[in-house]
């Protein structure tokens, strides 16, 4: 029963949404709109869901003395002392939540994406070889879009942001394209698969 | 020959630690000491900015802002945001903004806050931040929208009631709000692509990091996004869109003028014309992205004739 229930609410709602989508009946619109009060009493559960599911997980590392139980502490504190903030004192400019977003947040999250420039640098530097002719080809084209996405690739010549964009509108649009296509044959596979009942990984393993 | 061998032996095995050191100089000098570059904007670029200057001034017509990312992308969307904000308030755009991120909203008012300080605009009647709503809701908001905003989207982020604003007079649907930008680091824009586009006609465009630029050139040829722009130089494009059309001081005393490529082509606005740093952040951001480049290249270019020459070097002693 633990798999039979959830089974048959998938593939129920699964066809209604199906009917929903292409037959603009009176009985499908107002189960749509049955739908979307549902879907927005179910979002606030979502989010206490996921504090009762990051309470437990670090609690646990916290109460066992795990390694670095210390930064789930400092998680733990993070989440109270942020949110506390932002129901106390609101989010608007000037208040303590959108100072710590400021000050905390912002350097942080930008911190760990320019950490790319490093890595692509010393990639480049220690990876990016012309081993054969494929890596040669990938090379020049490289080369050649990141000088057109710059002013200096325009200075040394029209060509460069020319060939760029050449590159990125033909080469690359056609292997994105190529996946593009792969990925929707696939999706509407397994969404086939899931409606039928055949693909059940989704519920997980066991009985 | 033989001294260049051993120079290029040993800066192959150079120690990452002043790869890193280099790249950090080569990004935060051009940043202390910006330095003046021609700006060259691209077609997607240019169609968002021509779309939305069509906007101009009409109560019928309105643009949504869709905020898809969080802190970590600042750098290269912020400037985009607050440079297509300032564009509608100059213009007289009606403006929207949304996001289904948590991490999102503070980002939001961010950028409402930098682009409205030098507008007389005022919060639900030029420009209304719809704030938050979770991302369980995305899909019945980005559809119900198509029929209501009014009603699916029903409170701000101040926790107004939508229909009772002003700005949401001769304001619908996507018939009115008829371009939807999104914000993002990731594929969030095919949500209204594939939903909103497909079902409403309603046109769509991107503002998206550099390195999902190339997903979403398929897109672009088609003409199901309208535009697209593209990482900081998408940013700096569209700053420069701003000041040459958008803030332009006409000799009568009037502010703006119609987009022309002609006046495009001959344009040159230099940093030290441009009052406010957070106006030109991206144009700042594109000197250190320019260096940055250069010595990736020079990164490459070393890195491959110390192979080449150490692979001749084991060539010839194999012989």
């Amino acid at each position: 029963m633990k798999r039979q229930i959830p089974l048959i609410i998938v593939i129920t709602l699964g066809f209604m949404f199906v009917a929903h989508t292409f037959i603009p009946h009176k009985a499908s619109v107002a189960f749509y709109d049955w739908w979307v009060s549902w879907s927005k009493a179910i979002s606030p559960f979502a989010v206490i869901l996921g504090i009762m599911s990051l309470t437990m997980v670090h609690g646990t590392k916290i109460s066992r003395k795990a390694p670095n139980w210390q930064y789930s502490a400092l998680t733990l504190f993070a989440l109270v002392f942020t949110g506390a903030s932002g129901f106390i004192w609101g989010t608007s400019e000037g208040t303590p939540f959108m100072w710590l977003f400021k000050n905390v947040q912002m350097p942080m999250g930008s911190t760990m994406f320019s950490l790319l420039a490093f890595h692509i640098a010393s990639a480049a530097y220690k990876a990016f070889r012309a081993r054969s002719a494929e890596a040669t080809v990938l090379l020049i084209a490289a080369i050649i879009v990141m000088l057109g996405q710059v002013p200096l690739g325009m200075a040394i010549s029209k060509w460069i942001p020319e060939t760029s964009s050449w590159i990125l509108n033909v080469p690359n649009l056609a292997a994105k394209r190529g996946i593009a296509l792969g990925v929707g044959l696939g999706m509407t596979a397994t969404s086939l698969k899931i409606l039928l009942g055949i693909e059940r990984t989704y519920l997980g393993g066991g009985d | 020959m033989s001294n260049i061998v051993p120079f290029f032996e040993k800066m192959q095995a150079l120690d990452r630690r002043y790869i890193y050191l280099v790249v950090a100089l080569a990004i935060i000098i051009p940043l202390l000491i910006p330095f003046n570059s021609k700006t060259y904007v691209t077609e997607p670029t240019a169609n968002v900015y021509k779309m939305i200057d069509s906007y101009a001034g009409r109560s019928d017509r309105a643009i949504l802002l869709s905020f898809s990312h969080d802190a970590s992308t600042m750098a290269e969307l912020t400037p985009m945001e607050v440079a297509i904000l300032r564009h509608c308030f100059q213009r007289k755009v009606k403006v929207f903004t949304l996001c289904f991120m948590p991490a999102a909203s503070p980002l939001m008012d961010y950028a409402l806050n930098i682009a409205k300080e030098d507008y007389d605009v005022q919060d639900g009647i030029d420009y209304c931040n719809f704030g938050y709503k979770p991302y369980g809701l995305f899909l019945p908001i980005l559809l119900g929208m198509g029929d209501d905003i009014a009603e699916i989207v029903e409170t701000d982020a101040q926790g107004r009631k939508i229909s009772n604003l002003p700005i949401m007079t001769d304001i619908t649907n996507y018939n009115e709000m008829n371009l939807v930008v999104d914000f993002a680091a990731s594929s969030a824009v095919y949500s209204w692509i594939v939903y909103a586009r497909a079902r409403y006609g309603v046109n769509v465009a991107a503002g998206i990091t550099a390195v999902m630029a190339a997903d979403n050139y398929p897109y672009l040829q088609t003409g199901q996004l309208v535009g697209m722009l593209s990482g900081l130089k998408g940013a700096a494009e569209y700053e420069k869109l701003v000041d040459v059309f958008a803030t332009h001081k006409n000799p009568d005393g009037t502010i703006g003028r119609s987009y022309s490529k002609e006046i495009l082509q001959e344009s040159w606005i230099k940093l030290s014309d441009v009052d406010k740093r957070v106006y030109k952040t991206a144009r700042i951001g594109m000197n250190a992205q320019t260096v940055a480049h250069v010595m990736i290249i020079v990164f490459i270019i070393l890195g491959n004739i110390g192979f080449f020459l150490s692979k001749k070097k084991k060539e010839q002693e194999m012989m």
